[in-house]
C-alpha cells in the first residue's frame, strides 16, 4: 500500500487495485487447467495439417476440377433438407417457447412459485447440447430429417424461451395497466398492450435463431440427423476433396443466411 | 364517422403480407415432415422407451463418476469434466488474447474505414467455420487430445470475440484520448490511461459471456476426438449405455449451470 502525505498534512492511502487479485486468480486457473491439457510433441504433425487442407481444396488424384465442383450437384437435396430442418425446428420451437416465456416473466406472473420452477426447467433444457439432443432423437425416431427437426426444436425452445422472457420483462407495463383499468380482461390487455411491444423483437430473435440453427443443423447430420453433415461424415475418411466441396457450399449458404438475417433484422428495428 | 373510426379505417392492411409469410413457413414445415420417414410403430414405442431409458439414466454409475473400480481415474467423469472446463477456459483465454490485435484491425476508430473492412472480412472468414468442422481439420495436425479442443475453441472465439471487441472499441469515447494528447502523453500512456480503462470492463464482460458459450461447446467437441466429455457421451448414447450417459449428463448440467451462474454474477458486477 502506498501512502501519500499531502501538503496540508493529510495522508491518503492508494486503494488496493483489484486487478492484481483477478490476474492472480486467472493465473492460478491457467496453471491448474494446463495440467489437463497435455502437450505431446509426438502427436503433433503440422505438415499433415497442410496436406489435409491441400487435399480438401484440390481434386483427388484421378479427378478433375470439373468433378470437384460437379459434386456440388449431388448436394442440393441434403442442403434443402438442412434448411427445411432448421426452418421447421425454429418455427415450432419458437412457438413452443411463447407460453413458457410468459410463465417465466416476473411482470406477468408475479408469484415466484410460477416463475422460479419454470426458469429452472428452461435452464435445464438449455444445458443439453444440440448434438446430444440429435443423438437421442436418432435413437428414438431413426436416422433422418425428423431427428434433426426434433433436436433443433428443443434447442430453439431453450434459447428462445430465455431470450423472450427477458424481453417481456423489459416491456412498458403502463398501457397494460391502463387497459385493465378500462375493464379489459388480462388476456385482452396482454394482446393489445404487451404483444405489440414484444412481437417485432420476437420476429427478430426468430430470424437470429434461424441463422444459428442453419449453422448447427449443417453439422447435426454428423450423428445421423439428416442434412449436409451426413455427406461430410460419409466422406471424411477417403474423399477429402468431397468434404472440401461440401464445406465450400456450406460456407456460402451460412454467409447468405447471415446476410439475409442481418438485412431483415435491420429492417425490423 | 367519429375520429377514432376514421383512424381505424386508415390502419395499414398488413394481413395480406402476414398471410403469405405464414403460408410459406407452414408449407416448409409440412414438407420437412413429409421428407422424414415417420414410423408409426416407432412413435408408439417412444413413450415406453422414454420411461425405461429415463429410469436407467437416473441410476447413475458411481464408479464411472469418480473414475474408480473398472474405470481408471482418467476415464472418470470428474477428470473429463475438469478437462472440458480446461478446454473451455484456456480456449477462451487464447481466443481473447488473439482477438485483441484482430479487433484493433477491424475497428474504424483506430485504422480507418478501408483497413477496417479487411479486418472485418478476416473475422467473418474465421467465424463462418462451425466448430465441429474446425475440430475435424485441426485433429489431423494435433492428434486426438484436449489440445485440439483448446485450439478449436481458441480459433473459433477469435472470430466471435474480435467482432464484439471491435464494436466496443468503435463505441469508445474519444474525448479523453484528445485530452491526453493535449497534455502531451505518449502513445503508450494514451493506451494505458485513455483506452484501457474505457474498454477493459466491456471486454472482460464479453469474454466471460463467451466463456459460458465455449464451455457448452467444449462438451461436444469430443465427438470428433478433441477431448473432454464428448467422446464418452456419444459412445454411451450410441451403445445404449444409459447409466453412463445419465452420469455424464448430470455432470454437464451441474458444470454448465455453475459456469453460467458465475459468469452472469461476475458480468453484473462489471457493468
Amino acid at each position: 500500500m502506498t501512502k501519500f502525505t499531502l501538503q496540508n498534512g493529510k495522508t491518503i492511502v492508494k486503494p488496493f487495485n483489484k486487478i492484481w487479485l483477478i490476474l492472480g486468480i486467472v493465473t492460478a486457473l491457467v496453471v491448474i487447467f494446463s495440467f489437463f491439457i497435455k502437450f505431446e510433441p509426438r502427436l503433433i504433425n503440422l505438415s499433415e495439417l497442410g496436406v489435409i487442407i491441400k487435399k480438401m481444396f484440390t481434386p483427388k488424384a484421378g479427378r478433375t476440377w470439373g468433378d470437384y465442383f460437379g459434386f456440388i450437384n449431388n448436394l442440393w437435396e441434403p442442403l434443402i433438407s438442412t434448411i427445411e430442418m432448421s426452418l421447421a425446428g425454429t418455427v415450432i420451437g419458437s412457438l413452443m417457447a411463447v407460453p413458457v416465456a410468459i410463465l417465466a416473466a416476473k411482470n406477468i406472473f408475479k408469484s415466484q412459485w410460477v416463475y422460479v420452477p419454470v426458469r429452472f426447467f428452461m435452464n435445464l433444457i438449455r444445458t443439453i447440447p444440440a448434438m446430444l439432443l440429435a443423438v437421442l432423437a436418432v435413437y428414438f425416431v431413426g436416422i433422418g430429417v425428423l431427428s434433426g427437426v426434433i433436436a433443433i426444436t428443443l434447442f430453439t425452445f431453450g434459447i428462445m424461451s430465455k431470450m423472450l422472457y427477458e424481453v417481456i420483462e423489459t416491456v412498458d407495463m403502463s398501457p397494460y395497466e391502463a387497459l385493465e383499468s378500462t375493464g379489459a380482461s388480462k388476456v385482452q390487455a396482454f394482446r393489445y398492450a404487451v404483444f405489440p411491444q414484444v412481437f417485432p423483437v420476437f420476429l427478430s430473435y426468430l430470424i437470429y435463431i434461424f441463422e444459428i440453427n442453419v449453422r448447427a443443423s449443417a453439422i447435426l447430420g454428423y450423428v445421423g440427423a439428416g442434412g449436409i453433415g451426413m455427406i461430410i461424415k460419409d466422406n471424411i475418411l477417403y474423399n477429402y476433396d468431397r468434404v472440401g466441396a461440401t464445406l465450400i457450399l456450406m460456407l456460402v449458404v451460412i454467409l447468405a443466411v447471415q446476410f439475409f438475417s442481418n438485412y431483415v433484422r435491420g429492417k425490423l428495428q | 364517422m367519429t375520429n377514432a373510426e376514421r383512424m381505424l379505417a386508415r390502419k395499414p392492411k398488413t394481413w395480406i403480407m402476414n398471410g403469405i409469410f405464414t403460408a410459406i413457413v407452414l408449407i416448409a414445415v409440412i414438407i420437412s415432415f413429409q421428407g422424414s420417414s415417420i414410423n408409426l410403430l416407432r412413435l408408439q414405442t417412444i413413450g415406453i422407451n422414454l420411461r425405461i431409458i429415463g429410469r436407467q439414466m437416473i441410476d447413475i454409475n458411481v464408479d464411472f463418476f469418480f473414475g474408480r473400480g473398472v474405470y481408471s481415474f482418467q476415464e472418470g467423469v470428474i477428470y473429463l469434466t475438469i478437462e472440458t472446463l480446461a478446454i473451455g477456459f484456456l480456449g477462451t483465454l487464447v481466443g481473447a488474447v488473439l482477438a485483441l490485435p484482430f479487433s484493433f484491425l477491424a475497428s474504424k476508430n483506430i485504422v480507418g474505414h478501408k483497413v477496417a473492412k479487411v479486418g472485418e472480412a478476416i473475422l467473418v472468414a474465421i467465424r463462418v467455420f462451425p466448430e465441429i468442422i474446425l475440430a475435424l481439420v485441426i485433429v489431423k495436425g494435433f492428434g486426438m487430445n484436449a489440445l485440439t479442443g483448446m485450439l478449436t475453441i481458441g480459433i473459433h472465439s477469435i472470430g466471435m470475440l474480435g467482432k464484439l471487441f471491435s464494436e466496443t472499441i468503435d463505441n469508445m469515447d474519444k474525448s479523453s484520448l484528445e485530452a491526453l494528447e493535449a497534455v502531451g502523453a505518449t502513445t503508450l500512456t494514451k493506451i494505458r490511461y485513455g483506452i484501457l480503462p474505457q474498454i477493459l470492463a466491456d471486454l472482460s464482460s464479453i469474454t466471460l459471456y463467451r466463456l459460458d458459450i465455449n464451455v457448452r461447446s467444449a462438451t461436444v467437441l469430443g465427438i470428433v476426438g478433441a477431448g473432454g466429455l464428448g467422446a464418452s457421451m456419444i459412445l454411451s448414447a450410441e451403445n445404449s449405455n444409459w447409466d453412463i450417459l445419465g452420469t455424464i449428463m448430470i455432470a454437464i448440467i451441474i458444470m454448465v449451470l455453475t459456469v453460467d451462474m458465475i459468469s452472469s454474477r461476475l458480468r453484473s458486477k462489471l457493468v
